[in-house]
């Protein structure tokens, strides 16, 4: 029985996503990351990718978002300890949650002048046209663009 | 006379100068104590020497060109914008914003960041010490 019931919870949670995913929580995360950037939640990625970004963060994309050993580590528990292991992870060792099949495929559709124009500047700004994007949630009539409207 | 003198520009410079709390107070000895070593002839920080510092173009990071105004704009009683991800940043100028440079921890973290982002390399004694005097009188 209980095996049962956790070989039903892995599939569920292999098969996650859903246009959902648990908010970032945690503090100490949005302040040293999500001051800078979109407070990407810990399950967009998996503990390989977070494992990757934390270990370099002296040449973060291109900036230096370096940390103090401490708060450093107490954030790399926290986003292992959340990481993703589902569809939107699948197949993405990369650092980045725009790199990964799934992400690609649901953003296969949109023009380049959406995610080019000055509201938006990058595919990785999640919120400028997710508008719930900070709940977690990803859903397809949450969606707003910037100049353009309603994603139909 | 001499002591009048001096009166009188203590009183000046505390009038004009905005204060730092003593945490940042013993940051900015540390800083200047640095800067004396490098140079024996260092006299003290200067708020104009930072602004010209603040608002100077720098062949950054990246390789493109940056200054300190990229994301903070050239007012800092006004927010500004990561340049890289949109994301709005609070005003700097401590006249609006009173928790900016109370924290050395935090300062220390985005002087080496920042510095590192537009200058390619981390910032001296001098050039720190000039830029938070000209920032903490915003």
């Amino acid at each position: 029985m209980m095996k049962k019931l956790l070989l039903i919870t892995a599939l569920g949670l292999s098969f996650a996503f859903a246009g959902s995913v648990a908010p970032a929580d945690n503090a100490q995360y949005q302040k040293e990351c999500a001051s800078c950037h979109f407070g990407y939640q810990p399950a967009l990625l998996s503990k390989a990718s977070w494992e990757k970004v934390m270990g370099n963060l002296s040449d973060h994309f291109g900036t230096d978002a370096s940390l103090g050993k401490v708060e450093s580590e107490q954030i790399l528990s926290y986003l292992v300890s959340n990481a993703g292991s589902g569809k939107i992870t699948a197949n993405n060792s990369t650092m980045q949650i725009t790199k990964s099949p799934y992400f690609i495929k649901e953003h296969r559709k949109i023009p380049a002048k959406f995610i080019e124009q000055k509201e938006v500047n990058s595919i990785a700004n999640c919120l400028a046209c997710h508008t719930t994007a900070d709940k977690g949630n990803y859903s397809e009539r949450a969606i707003v663009i910037p100049n353009y409207g309603r994603w139909e | 006379m001499k002591k009048t003198v001096c009166f009188i520009l203590l009183t000046f410079t505390l009038l004009n100068a905005k204060e730092f709390n003593t945490p940042m107070k013993t940051y900015m000895e540390g800083l200047s104590t640095e800067a004396k070593a490098a140079n024996p002839s260092f006299s003290g920080f200067d708020a104009k020497r930072g602004e010209t510092l603040f608002v100077s173009k720098h062949t950054g990071k990246k390789g493109g060109e940056m200054s300190c105004t990229t994301c903070h704009s050239t007012n800092l009683k006004n927010g500004g914008q990561n340049v890289n991800t949109n994301k709005p940043i609070t005003a700097l100028a401590p006249s609006v914003n009173p928790t900016r440079l109370t924290d050395v921890a935090e300062v220390e973290k985005w002087l080496r960041r920042n510095f590192n982002d537009v200058f390619a390399r981390e910032g001296v004694a001098l050039e720190k010490g000039d830029v938070l005097t000209y920032i903490i009188n915003q």
